[in-house]
């Protein structure tokens, strides 16, 4: 059975070219549109790993975060953040929140697919 | 106290009779003369907000639509490869066999083609063994006729050889009964006799032997026949089936290591093609890139609304008699909100559609 990976991005283009890039390697992968759904559409689920935006409606990338290391569930499920945001201190705050890596988009298929098999 | 209007800290309309201080000492001219700087120099700080992020989303769309283009103009000449190698590999694979089904234009053709080569080579064998086992059968039965006759002669020969003894008797006895021929000629005459029958039979027993003997030797021919044609079928058919078996190995060599020549070519392609889906899935990425720069403008828009509204209304207020300083207050409390709410720091702030950094924590 293929490791299950939940990507979190306001975006459906966004979510699209990461679904493509995952499936693409064998990856199942469960969409959300922002923090809130995917707090809807995590649990129960056995995740290999979350990829999240950071800037979306409802509830951002970065609370998101926490609020998924607060759950049993999550707590060492790796998490990586997929934004635009670039900024050292922006870094720093998903790192404190549990962040387990941090990717600066436009992403190359073959990178992020070389982070996602390091990271799982 | 604002710093927008810091000689005026009042807010809201003042009574039309009353004159405000600043008014008074011509400090409301200064004040106006402020807030008028200083909103010039937000507008300029918003269009040097606005100008870079409008900038960055024309590059952004231009980049995208650039490596987008290029991209499907590479896909494009890589699919028709992929096409022309996958017509060579059926034309590799649709080889032709010499003295075979000279037809094949498919892969299925061709492998048609060798397979029934191949079972008629088989059949070829089979007809063959089929052969040699009836005239093995036949080469038994001559045998047996053989051992059967030769059974026969010795028996006649055996007869002969009593014969032989018996003639041998009664010579002896003719020849002592030729001594006394004077006194017993009667006896005599009666050996006589005897000798001759056995005689006849030594004769007649010779001519059924020689005809054995002829029978034995037609067999033997026969025989001789049937071997030499088994032996010369067999010898024809491996040389055929040899020569044929070796025509479709090389053929099927030579297929196969175009085919994996071509296989090479079609990975390679392949890559190529991966490549430029790579190029696409990142180009694609302008959509979200340039949808947050032209929030971010939008948002801009929205202040400078605002500021346009602010201005309007204290056009308004003016031509309505308020107060010039309660009326610039209004107006200054309006631009100080605007500028709290906005967002000055660029969210977007990659200017091309190279591959973000990485970093694992």
């Amino acid at each position: 059975m293929s490791p299950c990976i939940l990507t979190v991005d306001d975006s459906s283009t966004m979510r699209q070219m990461i679904t493509f890039t995952l499936k693409s390697a064998n990856f199942e992968v469960v969409e959300a549109g922002d923090g809130v759904e995917a707090l809807e559409v995590a649990p129960g689920k056995k995740l290999a790993l979350i990829i999240t935006d950071v800037n979306m409606p409802r509830m951002d990338g970065i609370t998101l975060v926490q609020r998924l290391r607060a759950l049993p569930e999550f707590r060492f499920t790796p998490i990586l953040v997929l934004t635009t945001e670039s900024d050292a201190s922006m870094k720093m705050k998903g790192k404190e929140a549990g962040a387990t890596g941090w990717i600066v988009k436009p992403f190359s298929p073959e990178k992020l697919l070389e982070v996602v098999n390091k990271v799982i | 106290m604002s710093r927008w209007f810091s000689s005026s800290a009042s807010a809201g309309p003042a009574p039309a009779a009353e004159a405000h201080p600043a008014a008074q000492d011509g400090s409301l001219r200064k004040a106006l003369l402020r807030t008028a700087g200083r909103e010039a120099t937000m507008l300029e700080s918003q269009v040097a907000f606005l100008n870079p992020e409008l900038l960055q989303a024309d590059n952004l769309v231009g980049e995208a639509a650039h490596t987008l283009g290029a991209a499907l103009r590479t896909l494009d000449r890589s699919v028709q490869h992929q096409h022309h190698l996958a017509s060579e590999v059926q034309v590799a694979m649709a080889f032709t066999i010499e003295g075979g089904p000279a037809d094949a234009t498919t892969p299925a053709d061709a492998f048609n083609a060798v397979s029934t080569s191949i079972m008629g080579t088989l059949d070829g064998f089979v007809m063959s063994m089929m052969d040699i086992s009836k005239s093995s059968m036949q080469l038994v039965a001559e045998v047996e006729d053989i051992r059967t006759r030769s059974e026969q002669m010795e028996t006649m020969l055996g007869e002969l050889s009593e014969i032989a003894g018996r003639t041998h008797l009664l010579s002896l006895n003719a020849n002592i009964e030729a001594a006394h021929a004077r006194r017993y000629g009667a006896g005599f005459a009666v050996v006589a006799g005897e000798v001759s029958k056995l005689a006849d039979r030594s004769t007649n027993l010779s001519s059924t032997i020689q005809e054995q003997i002829t029978g034995t030797r037609q067999a033997l021919e026969r025989t001789d026949s049937h071997v030499q044609a088994i032996a010369s079928k067999d010898l024809n058919i491996a040389i055929g089936a040899k020569g044929e078996s070796l025509k479709l190995v090389q053929a099927l060599e030579a297929s196969n290591q175009r085919v994996k020549e071509l296989v090479v070519e079609l990975e390679a392609n392949a890559r190529v093609i991966e490549e430029q889906v790579g190029h696409v899935v990142r180009s694609l990425q302008f959509e979200d890139l340039v949808h947050q720069t032209l929030q971010a403008c939008l948002q801009e828009l929205d202040n400078l609304m605002a500021q346009a509204l602010a201005w309007r209304a204290l056009e308004q207020r003016l031509a309505a008699g308020d107060p010039e300083a309660a009326s610039l207050a209004a107006l200054e409390e309006t631009l100080e909100g605007i500028e709290a709410t906005r967002v000055q720091f660029r969210a977007v702030k990659s200017n091309s559609l190279a591959a973000g950094d990485v970093d694992l924590f």
